[in-house]
């Protein structure tokens, strides 16, 4: 799985590059907008890391163009401008996501992996957090390589959790994800099966915490 | 400012010493009013002198032809001597029975020849007026001196001298009045376009810096001045700009080398130092992102009509800290209204107020306590904290930019809280800070709601 870099700082561009290395991807490195048109041409990426001031021009005219032939090449802006206007533009434009530079190796990577295991997408399966691994396909659970069993609603919601680990999930969210359109759902039902989650994490030995944010929603990530 | 003001206050003071009008029309009446008073005081004077001087030289005139009437009866004879008759029907005229005209014919030498009355003494008395004619009668010169008694004048011309200025000298008194209403009117209204273009210069702002000056309907002696102003707006909007710009170019050009000293600190193996690197850069790229929010903020022109969910940016603000909180065992909760707060304003501004003011309760809660954002159906957040509370006298202070309470802080640069009052401000809303009884600070933000029956969804 091959992704692309298009940033015209060369040192930038190096070190994103070996940062992904490290996370296990291996990245190409085009510094306009010309060669980022050819390379996506000729190589078929896993996903762009695209950065909006370039010295030919103005990276979101590639996304768009992108868009415009119906490519569905994920892609992920990175940038130094933070305006509203500017992420809402970029986002209309068709990105993926938006990363305002500067911005943590580790986010990048985890920005980078949602998307990618977004369905249809290249990255697969597993979702990872600790040494707990959630298969999305066969949705099995494994704590240090061992399955274990967690019955069908907390499994949802464990899913909803991993996918977006180290970010809110507003509970609006888990609550859909759980009952789709099924109507009527008690009020406390989430908080319920949140619970019931946390409780059988515990037993199987799941170095991972849910917080829980009030009147918001809640958050996994890995216990320290 | 005080200081300054007050030292003008007293050199303007002592330098003026007549009395100082502020606005021009004021000034103008003040001028007028002295003119109008002058003009009544002379005007009526001026006009009974020369009603006067006119009477007198008609009844000059009378008298000297009086007096030549009374000529062409004197005869000189052959051997010298004048002889002077006086036809009957004038003599009942000049009769000392009726007292009013007289008469004194005198031979060069001055001695009397003939006179109307036995009195010696002058025609030309106090209450005599007269006029003498002198004529030369076959070679003898005589003076005729003919006299009319004041005292028994023409009762009309009497009259019209002595009711002067109460029947005709008034009326310059209420003319003049009206002239200085009609005066004030059209000036007033001549300066009407002045207040026009005072009223629009008070929109102008540091964010509205694009406003000019009408020019339209400006008096023409007045236009350089407006003129010379809209260059000058021009010229301060140019460095605005210019300084505005610097300051997003600036933050925008630091991002990426932050970006590379991020990634650079994150490629050392693990360690204290690395971990410090690493909060070093957090902490300045969060500035850096500040600097840039107060850059927009500045520009900022907010839509009049544009409404925000109060509810929701809160609880956007609250999901998107909570993770910085946790990471500090700290705890954040959203309380309060349940359903959707409308109020008018910007979500994303919004959004950057509320979560400076998350983010400054953060870092001064103790750790194990929470930090809790409550919503009002009123419109309102209040941000509470269990932190050392804000004192009395920093209560304004903290809502200046750069301002920290501790310099030895390294954590932030003190631009959290101005971004907040700059927000508030923008959106026509207030923030205040008020201590819990149980310690800790309480931070409110009241916004306006907006119009529930038009704009609430369905």
């Amino acid at each position: 799985m091959r992704l692309l870099i298009v940033e015209d700082n060369a040192e930038l561009s190096r070190l994103v590059a070996n940062g992904l290395a490290g996370a296990g991807y291996e990245s190409d490195i085009v510094a306009s907008t010309e060669e980022a048109r050819e390379a996506v041409h000729n190589v078929s990426y896993a996903a762009m890391i695209l950065d909006l001031g370039l010295p030919d021009g103005d990276g979101l005219s590639v996304l768009r163009e992108l868009r415009r032939q119906m490519e569905p090449l994920p892609v992920l802006v990175l940038t130094a401008r933070g305006g509203v206007q500017d992420r809402v533009n970029g986002l209309r434009s068709g990105a993926d996501d938006y990363l305002a530079k500067p911005f943590a190796m580790e986010e990048l990577v985890a920005r980078l992996e949602a998307i990618l295991r977004r369905p249809g997408q290249l990255l697969g399966r597993s979702l990872r957090l600790a040494n707990l691994v959630y298969d999305t396909e066969s949705r099995q659970i494994f704590v240090d390589d061992k399955p274990r069993i967690i019955s069908s609603r907390e499994t949802s919601v464990l899913e909803i959790l991993l996918r977006r680990q180290g970010r809110v999930v507003p509970k609006k969210n888990v609550e859909d994800h759980i009952f789709g359109l099924e109507g009527e759902v008690a009020s406390n039902a989430v908080e319920v099966y949140v619970s019931r989650l946390r409780k059988q994490l515990t037993e199987h030995g799941a170095k991972v915490v849910i917080h829980t944010v009030r009147g918001v929603g809640y958050m996994m990530a890995e216990e320290k | 400012m005080a200081r300054v003001g007050s030292k003008n206050g007293s050199l303007t003071g002592s330098k003026v010493r007549a009395p100082s009008f502020k606005s021009l029309i004021s000034r103008i009446v003040f001028l007028h009013i002295i003119a109008v008073a002058v003009v009544a005081i002379f005007l009526p004077l001026v006009l009974f002198w020369l009603l006067n001087s006119e009477i007198d030289q008609l009844h000059r005139a009378a008298m000297r032809a009086q007096a030549e009437t009374l000529a062409e009866r004197i005869v000189v004879r052959p051997d010298g001597r004048v002889t002077f008759n006086l036809p009957d029907s004038l003599r009942g005229l000049y009769s000392e029975a009726y007292g009013r005209y007289q008469y004194d014919i005198r031979d060069d030498d001055g001695r009397l020849l003939f006179s109307s009355h036995r009195k010696t003494g002058d025609v030309a008395s106090d209450t005599i007026s007269g006029a003498e004619v002198t004529q030369t009668i076959d070679g003898t010169t005589v003076h005729i001196r003919v006299g009319e008694d004041l005292s028994h004048r023409d009762v009309i011309t009497d009259d019209i001298v002595s009711n002067f200025f109460r029947r005709v000298g008034w009326i310059t008194i209420p003319i003049l009045l009206i002239l200085l209403a009609i005066d004030i009117f059209i000036f007033r209204r001549a300066i009407a376009p002045l207040w026009r273009a005072s009223e629009q210069a008070s929109n102008i702002g540091p964010a509205r810096t694009d406003i000019r000056l009408p020019t339209e309907q400006i008096p023409r002696e007045i236009v350089p001045l407006v003129t010379a102003v809209n260059l000058a707006l021009d010229r301060l909007e140019d460095g605005f700009r210019v300084q505005r710009q610097f300051t997003a170019d600036a933050a925008h050009q630091l991002r990426t080398p932050l970006a590379i000293l991020r990634t650079r600190i994150e490629t050392l193996g693990d360690g204290t130092v690395r971990q410090l690197l690493h909060d070093d850069i957090e902490s300045m790229s969060r500035i850096v992102v500040q600097l840039l929010e107060i850059a927009e903020l500045d520009t900022l022109v907010l839509d009049p009509g544009e409404t925000a969910d109060l509810r929701a940016v809160c609880a956007e603000v609250v999901g998107a800290i909570a993770p910085f909180a946790i990471a500090q065992h700290k705890d954040i909760a959203l309380k309060g209204a349940e359903a959707p707060v409308l109020i008018h304003g910007n979500s994303e501004m919004l959004q950057r107020a509320v979560f400076n003011l998350a983010e400054n309760a953060i870092k001064f809660t103790e750790k194990e306590t929470s930090v809790d954002v409550e919503v009002g159906d009123d419109g309102s957040v209040r941000v509470r904290d269990c932190g050392p509370g804000v004192a009395e006298e920093e209560r304004e202070l903290i809502f200046q930019r750069f301002w920290r309470r501790d310099r030895q802080r390294s954590d932030g640069a003190g631009l959290g809280l101005s971004i907040v009052r700059g927000v508030a401000d923008d959106h026509a809303a207030t923030v205040a800070v008020d201590n819990l009884p149980g310690g800790g600070a309480e931070f409110t933000l009241r916004f306006r709601l907006a119009d529930k029956a038009v704009s609430a969804p369905a």
